[in-house]
């Protein structure tokens, strides 16, 4: 290791995520390696080595011949200080290189809070934050993940954007790449280029004009760049990657366990969720397969816990058989399995017992979202209070005594009859407690959590205001002086953030000047609280003669251009359009099983059908 | 049947798995390599594993011991090479064994401390450290998270059992060090940190403690 940073590893929180050297990090010998992938996640290692993508990805590159796919996490506060100090570079684990030597550099971008990271790992990387002012075609720096659906806000500071899944764009941009660099093209060859893969997307290629009101008037694509650019998805679920050998980490991270992905996508359209849409269409792996998978990967890791992944898990058609088969291996191997987004129903309900048979009882989680049935309606998530109730009386009669509700206030429709509905909802479930405990002396822990629910591109409410801080924290005081029972915990999460998320999230690339200011002014980590300061990003948008309530509590027409007009995750806007109008007359639209509603997603699927 | 041990080495960017950190690495390592561990009794039973002299974060060490009871899966003699294949970077198994000695038996520890000087200090250092360790008394404050005030004295003097070899070199001063090992024991950075406190002339930018050998009260080799 190298001694300079031996020095630093010794006064720093945490030394052990600085490191490397997990059981499974891939080691290459740089002789046969012609091609360098620094895969950048811009949060904490703890955060980052939790997710399945990077997982994924890191498998799918190393397996690539030539190819070398190292991690690299951002540093928290006490070790960029300290590198900085020393004048240690960012460095990935595995070789310990610097990332500047790399020939792609790569960004996993799950969350809006996370473009100050990237900048700031690239200036620690010591390269200039803006692709202009990266000449030369090495590295390249490449992003992708949900959060790039509207990848304005970082488009001057990224060379390309891949879309949508990227085990086999990836790929592509990574062959791409070789042959610009054998062949000696530039940069800017190299980006037009890129641009003619379908799913890659390059900023530099279009130019975006504004009215002077501040919306867009035109975004023009220049040096035959596409009008539009379509995400890549995998076809066919049980021939991709699955990880089933991964990195195991030697100091403990936030989901330290296998995950299994059952399938992606979801059929049931609620109104207000990104993921819902943008991962459409559904695609499952097979349960034999699963069950194969899930069975390797726990013994290949040791680990002892395994989790089902899914958007919603009780819509998977053969999680019977499958939980069945997995708990045939794990039970007696002590292994546990756990199954979160299960749907408030019965049919849930049983398989949750049969997971927890013999174990401890865990919490129960249940997201109704809204209070009223009406909203519930309204925003197209199709829990019934009868099945919540239903599913509550069944787990308090089997001796649960602590659930969790969450729920998001500020919701298109909203009404103040529809926030007390929360409350009423609340003490519902109360009273199903009392009425069906075994043991009432041993007392019941409801907790209801609201949030300020922030509007996302690609949805049918990526037009609407978000509520103002003001008006959100009037209906927290409204649901708070109707929350009075003493079992009844309330909790709300702070708007701040949540202003700041929507304010970027919906943002034209003129935010990139704002993100940038806020940087220079230190902020970083902005989803930590530890960090976060809403008046450093209040100043970076006064800096920059823009407003955050022009994004974030504006609403939009329909004819407006909207920032992400050229990117196209397969939904098309007018079903979106549609889909909006829907919501505020309360009609719900069904899920994809029962009825194709006809948002345009099949066209993605090989023989342009779904396979629901 | 009696428990197992292993003893192993901790090294590298192994250096920064914590204790707790480290236990479960290895109890994943043994279901890894497809070795079943015995389980403690009791309402939630777990896996066995003790590790009776916890290495500091940080520290490496060729002679760390763990214990476990070895149900199935492997041989004792095969058992070093097949955890060998689970394990992460720096973590070797030396040696499996049965029985050993009781814990409460091991008495010294001997340390190897590299410490390396800005300029050429270290003629100085090495003096300054025989001094220091020949006085009668010497008093350090340690933290401590029972003490109300957050710390605790420590005299270092009696735990220090044999000063081995302090030997500069260049920029660099080694130091080998043999130590009370519990009730109490010496860590050597509470030694290091009186040390600053004594000598700010002497300012230390890099220290390395290698636990080098394990002892018996009886000074021979702990196992």
């Amino acid at each position: 290791m190298d001694h300079k940073l031996e020095k630093i590893l010794a006064r720093v929180q945490k030394p052990g995520r600085y490191v490397g050297g997990e059981y499974n990090a891939v080691q290459k010998d740089k002789a046969q390696v012609d091609c360098r992938f620094a895969f950048c996640f811009p949060d904490t290692y703890e955060i980052g080595m939790s997710n399945l993508g990077l997982r994924i990805l890191y498998g799918v590159l190393n397996k690539m011949e030539g190819v070398w796919c190292e991690r690299v996490f951002a540093p928290w506060g006490d070790m960029e200080e300290a590198m900085r100090q020393e004048g240690l570079p960012l460095y990935a684990l595995e070789s310990g290189d610097p990332v500047k030597d790399f020939d792609l550099i790569g960004f996993s971008l799950g969350y809006e809070l996370a473009y100050t990271n990237v900048l700031n790992m690239l200036d620690l990387a010591g390269l200039p934050l803006r692709s202009a002012d990266r000449t030369e075609l090495t590295p390249l720096v490449v992003a992708g993940g949900t959060c790039t659906y509207n990848p304005e806000p970082l488009a001057p500071f990224v060379d390309l954007i891949n879309l949508g899944e990227g085990e086999y764009v990836l790929p592509e941009v990574v062959q791409l790449y070789r042959k610009a660099r054998d062949e000696g093209w530039s940069k800017d060859q190299l980006l037009r280029a890129a641009a003619q893969i379908p799913g890659v997307y390059v900023p530099s290629l279009y130019d975006v004009a504004y009215h002077e009101d501040g919306t867009i008037a035109a975004i023009t694509p220049k040096d035959g760049a596409p009008e539009k650019v379509t995400k890549r998805i995998v076809q066919d679920m049980d021939a991709s990657y699955y990880p089933t050998k991964t990195i195991v980490p030697s100091t403990e991270v936030t989901h330290d366990r296998v995950m299994l992905e059952l399938f992606r996508g979801c059929i049931r359209g609620c109104r207000f969720c990104q993921a819902g849409f943008v991962y459409r269409p559904v695609r499952g792996r097979s349960h034999a397969l699963l069950a194969k998978q899930g069975i390797e990967a726990c013994q290949d890791s040791g680990y002892q816990d395994m989790t089902l992944m899914s958007l919603s898990s009780s819509d998977y058609p053969d999680l019977l058989p499958l939980c069945d088969q997995l708990l045939e291996w794990c039970q007696p191997r002590k292994v546990s399995l756990s199954l979160p987004s299960l749907r408030a129903d019965n049919f849930s309900m049983n398989l949750m017992e049969k997971l927890q048979a013999g174990g401890r009882k865990s919490g129960l989680t249940f997201a109704p979202e809204a209070g009223s049935q009406r909203l519930r309606d309204a925003i197209n998530k199709n829990v019934t209070e009868e099945d919540l109730l239903n599913s509550c009386r069944t787990a308090f009669a089997g001796g649960w005594s602590s659930v969790k509700l969450y729920f998001m206030l500020g919701l298109p429709t909203e009404t103040d009859e529809d926030v007390l509905g929360i409350a009423d909802l609340a003490n519902k479930v109360y009273h199903v407690w009392r009425n069906n405990t075994p043991n009432r002396s041993r007392g019941v822990r409801i907790t209801v959590s609201t949030s300020c629910f922030v509007p996302k591109s690609h949805t049918p409410f990526q037009w609407e205001a978000q509520n103002t801080q003001e008006e959100y924290l009037r209906k927290v005081t409204l649901l708070r002086e109707h929350l009075r029972n003493k079992s009844i915990t309330y909790n709300w999460h702070d708007p701040e953030t949540s202003f700041l998320e929507a304010a970027l999230s919906r943002g034209d690339r003129r935010l990139a000047d704002v993100i940038e200011t806020a940087w220079r002014n230190g902020a970083k980590f902005d989803s930590w609280s530890e960090y976060f300061s809403l008046d450093t990003w209040l100043n970076a948008f006064q800096a920059n003669g823009l407003s955050p309530a022009f994004y974030a509590n504006r609403e939009r027409g329909k004819d407006e251009i909207l920032p992400w007009k050229v990117i196209s995750d397969g939904v098309k806007e007018s079903y979106l359009w549609k889909e909006r109008q829907a919501a505020y007359e309360g009609v719900i639209t069904p899920d994809c099983r029962v009825k194709c509603s006809g948002c345009g997603a099949n066209k993605l699927c090989e023989g342009g059908v779904c396979h629901v | 049947m009696s428990d197992q041990r292993i003893l192993f080495t901790k090294s590298g960017t192994a250096k920064y798995i914590s204790h707790l950190d480290l236990m479960h690495t290895m109890e994943r390592a043994f279901l890894r390599a497809g070795i079943t561990i015995r389980h403690t009794a009791g309402f939630h039973p777990h896996p066995y594993v003790s590790i009776p002299l916890p290495l500091p974060l940080g520290f490496s060490s060729q002679c760390e011991l763990l214990e476990f009871g070895l149900v199935e899966g492997s041989t004792v003699e095969e058992l070093p090479q097949k955890m060998n294949q689970a394990l992460p970077a720096g973590i070797q198994v030396l040696q499996c064994y049965d029985g050993g000695l009781p814990f409460k038996r091991l008495a010294y520890v001997r340390y190897d401390i590299t410490l390396e000087f800005e300029t050429p200090l270290a003629d100085q250092a090495a003096q300054a450290f025989r001094d220091l360790l020949s006085r009668e008394s010497f008093v350090v404050q340690k933290r401590s998270k029972k003490a109300k005030s957050g710390f605790t004295e420590v005299d270092i003097i009696p735990l220090v059992e044999a000063v081995e070899e302090i030997r500069p070199e260049g920029t660099f001063l080694y130091l080998t060090l043999l130590l009370k090992a519990q009730n109490p024991g010496l860590n050597p950075d509470v030694l290091l940190q009186g040390f600053r406190g004594e000598h700010p002339e002497l300012p230390m930018i890099y220290t390395a403690c290698h636990r080098r050998e394990i002892l018996a009260e009886d000074k021979k080799i702990y196992r």
